[in-house]
């Protein structure tokens, strides 16, 4: 039957119609709606299934692995720069193999949409030598994940899928299964100690040898069932297009709508790829061009002086695709003549700048701005971490962004290497939970001196709010418990809407600061305005206004605080744009040194 | 039938919204659809683009130059992605101000934020109100009023009332005003 499905709705029904029972990982745009999908579709359809959030991406593909051994099929999912996080136990796993099933959903971020990198998750299963599959819509989506699924239990290997976020997030009408065929696994651990606890170096010797050979039978089974069948497709041109994933719609448009004589051949497992008879097909064409997201995976795999790519500098090496890139490859490697068919001109007048910002009545704003008023910039460093307090950015109140965790290791780091300076760090619940007790251990283990500031607002915010450990558990997980478990006194402060309050706050911890000889760690208690349920009662009905004699333009306020409805006016004075204002009412004091916002009146 | 759409706004006004009801509305008038949306990070206020693909598609993005409709939620977005439009064919539909910058598309524009501030509808509906302002008056746009009705029943029926409203509210405005 039909189905109007976004691409990870599409995975997640196809989960549920491959008979995957278990499903864990971490949310990362873009793949965060699979999980939640999942839920919905297991409670519709009424089916028995494990599908819950793990602290991090390592925990969650262990979960689901152990589920894979005990013969279950099962689902690990998480962004790319996730799989760096899974990256331990995905190596390892990978010469084990399993009984039952396990797909590794690993989405991908050509153009840094929403992510540090851009890296492809394809090499990373090529690093790793398991198979991957790549989509290149919805629908491909739905049909791989319940191929993957059926090759891992063939195979008794991780099979990767990898969609680009132009996947997870397209929308399609899909061809999907009327009803649930396929009755999931239960499982049994069947005790194998030789296999499931292999030890070097015999044992992984030996399970390195099996791997081997795995990725020799899959390579040919890629050939026989995967390419084959496509190759009765060509026609004979003189250039062959290799596609993987999304990159093949663009060769397809641009090679229909503009007549482009080339045959295309898709390659829906980009690793492992059958070498020597890709590289007998080549004999016939006079070129071959390799078109992929985003790193040269299919390339690095094939050699031919026939081959054009990324390596030769032919296809662009950074950036997603678009038709305009397949012309200006074709240009560039002599198939057509530079063609600019999908160029047009930009708007040439400067147009207002609108990156993305923290929602109006987010508490992040407020203590990011309490910290630079209280911890001067000329004397401070600020690491922060991965959440939506990364966009505190816009405030110029953080110094430095690199992976999860790293405000905490990295504040140790500088403190150390520039003695004179405070070093304050900035991480949110979730991001403390996935990676931050690890350093926080470490910091407290060597004494190393710094301001913590946990940014608790119970949920996963970024990412579509979904549920953290503390929520969930409240009574079992505390912040506050685990950084008194460390053995360094928790500062807390209950969030409120009132900037005296939380400067106030700031100003004690500097205190506790001067005199410290360990870590001054704290707790914001906080809320996230999109979570309905926590923010209820605390959110402001204040209308501000603004006193327009008292505004003289001085550009603090949209410089260090940089609330949205906050801009300039005709006349250019300040001004409120009252369908974005929250009413939180946190402007009307501290950050105007003219104190020109007014409370108008109480809604 | 080929026919490209790219909604932009910004983050919070709705654009996803639209994407999904017009993907249900090419599968009510049984057409192919490809569409991609935003998410994550550009959701928080940041300048927003979806794209629509009605026909037949293999790539969910739309490239400069091709779309038939640029629906606009606010005047500056339009701007922002006049590139993607079709020299010949390319029609705005967009919500600004009446003295906003021209430009060299078919252009039709309606002031819905001071219409929003006058109470006239929801702030909330606007993505649907200019959907209606798009049934009155893109004269090539492929699907009927009882098409996009149907569709926004199909979201979420709770609040399809409501919708159908504004829709209405849209499409008479954009009417008079024309």
């Amino acid at each position: 039957m039909k189905q109007i499905l976004m691409g990870n709705e599409a995975i997640a029904l196809g989960l549920i119609h491959a008979g995957v029972d278990m499903l864990s990982g971490y949310p990362g745009t873009p793949s965060s709606e699979i999980l939640g999908n999942f839920q919905k579709f297991r409670d519709k359809f009424k089916v028995e299934a494990y599908a819950q959030w793990a602290t991090n991406e390592k925990v969650g593909f262990e979960v689901a692995y152990a589920g894979a051994i005990s013969g279950k099929r099962t689902c690990a999912t998480m962004k790319q720069v996730g799989l760096n996080v899974a990256s331990d136990p995905l190596m390892s796993a990978s010469y084990i193999g399993l009984k039952g099933a396990m797909l590794l959903i690993s989405c991908d971020d050509p153009g840094f949409y929403s992510s540090q990198t851009e890296q492809d998750s394809r090499s990373f299963a090529k690093f790793a030598r398991i198979p991957v599959l790549d989509p290149s819509t919805p629908q491909e989506a739905y049909d791989m994940v319940k191929l993957g699924t059926q090759l891992s239990h063939q195979f008794e290997s991780i099979v990767m899928l990898r969609p680009v976020m132009r996947v997870s997030h397209a929308r399609e009408i899909c061809e999907v299964d009327d009803a649930l065929h396929v009755k999931a696994n239960q499982g049994n651990f069947e005790r194998n100690i030789p296999r499931w606890g292999a030890v070097p170096p015999a044992g992984r010797f030996r399970q390195g040898l099996e791997q081997i050979d795995r990725l020799e039978a899959i390579k040919l089974w890629n050939w026989e069932h995967l390419i084959v069948p496509k190759t009765h497709m060509l026609k004979g041109s003189r250039v062959l297009c290799l596609t993987s994933g999304t990159g093949d719609g663009y060769v397809k448009e641009a090679v229909s709508e503009l007549g482009i004589d080339v045959d295309i051949l898709k390659l829906d497992m980009p690793y492992p790829l059958p070498k020597e008879n890709l590289e007998a097909l080549f004999e016939s064409y006079d070129k071959v061009i390799v078109f992929e997201e985003s790193y040269p995976c299919i390339e690095e795999q094939l050699s031919s002086v026939k081959l054009y790519g990324k390596l030769t500098k032919h296809v662009h090496l950074i950036d997603e695709f678009s038709k305009d890139k397949v012309l200006s490859a074709f240009a560039k490697a002599g198939v057509i003549e530079p063609n600019h068919a999908y160029q047009s001109e930009k708007y040439d007048k400067e147009l207002p700048k609108r990156p993305p910002n923290m929602c109006p009545g987010c508490p992040h704003r407020d203590v990011h701005y309490a910290i630079t008023k209280t911890f001067k910039k000329k004397k401070s460093i600020y690491t922060s971490d991965i959440g939506c307090y990364t966009l505190g950015l816009n405030q110029a109140a953080i110094d430095t962004i690199l992976c999860m965790g790293a405000s905490i290791s990295m504040a140790s780091g500088f403190s150390i290497s520039d003695p004179d300076k405070t070093v304050v760090a900035t991480i949110g619940d979730s991001t403390f939970m996935h990676s931050g007790v690890a350093p926080l251990i470490n910091a407290v283990y060597q004494n190393h001196k710094f301001v913590l500031i946990i940014l608790d607002n119970s949920t996963t915010a970024m990412t579509g709010r979904q549920t953290t450990p503390e929520r969930t558990n409240p009574h079992q997980i505390d912040i506050k418990r685990i950084i008194e478990g460390c053995g360094v006194a928790c500062h807390e402060y209950v969030y409120e809407q009132d900037l005296n309050k939380t400067v106030d706050f700031m100003k004690s911890l500097q205190e506790a600061y001067k005199t410290a000889t360990a870590p001054v760690v704290a707790v914001v208690r906080e809320f996230c305005v999109l979570d309905k349920e926590n923010a209820v009662g605390r959110l402001g009905n204040v209308v501000v206004e603004v006193d327009e004699d008292k505004c003289v333009a001085c550009d603090s306020c949209i410089t260090n605080y940089k609330c949205p409805p906050m801009h300039y006016n005709d006349a250019g004075k300040m001004e409120i744009d009252p369908f974005l204002c929250a009413g939180c009412g946190s402007c009307l004091d501290v950050i105007c040194p003219t104190d020109a916002f007014v409370k108008k009146e109480e809604n | 039938m080929k026919y490209q759409i790219v909604i932009a706004g910004i983050g919070g006004q709705g654009a996803v919204f639209l994407v999904k009801v017009l993907s249900i509305a090419s599968a009510l008038a049984n057409q192919k659809c490809l569409g991609t949306e935003n998410h994550g990070m550009s959701q928080r206020g940041g300048s927003v683009s979806c794209y629509v693909k009605i026909g037949d598609f293999y790539a969910p993005a739309i490239d400069e130059g091709q779309a038939d409709l640029l629906i606009a939620l606010e005047g500056n977005e339009a701007l922002r992605n006049i590139q993607y439009l079709n020299k010949d064919k390319g029609v705005i539909v967009m919500n600004a101000p009446k003295n906003f910058p021209k430009v060299d598309f078919e252009t039709h524009s309606i002031d819905a934020f001071k219409k929003a501030k006058a109470k006239e509808f929801p702030i909330d509906a606007l993505n649907v109100y200019m959907l209606g302002v798009t049934l009155a008056l893109d004269a090539r746009f492929p699907f009927t009023c009882k098409e996009i009705e149907e569709a926004i029943t199909a979201m979420n029926a709770k609040v399809a009332e409501k919708n159908i409203v504004v829709l209405h509210q849209g499409m008479n405005d954009a009417k008079v005003q024309k």
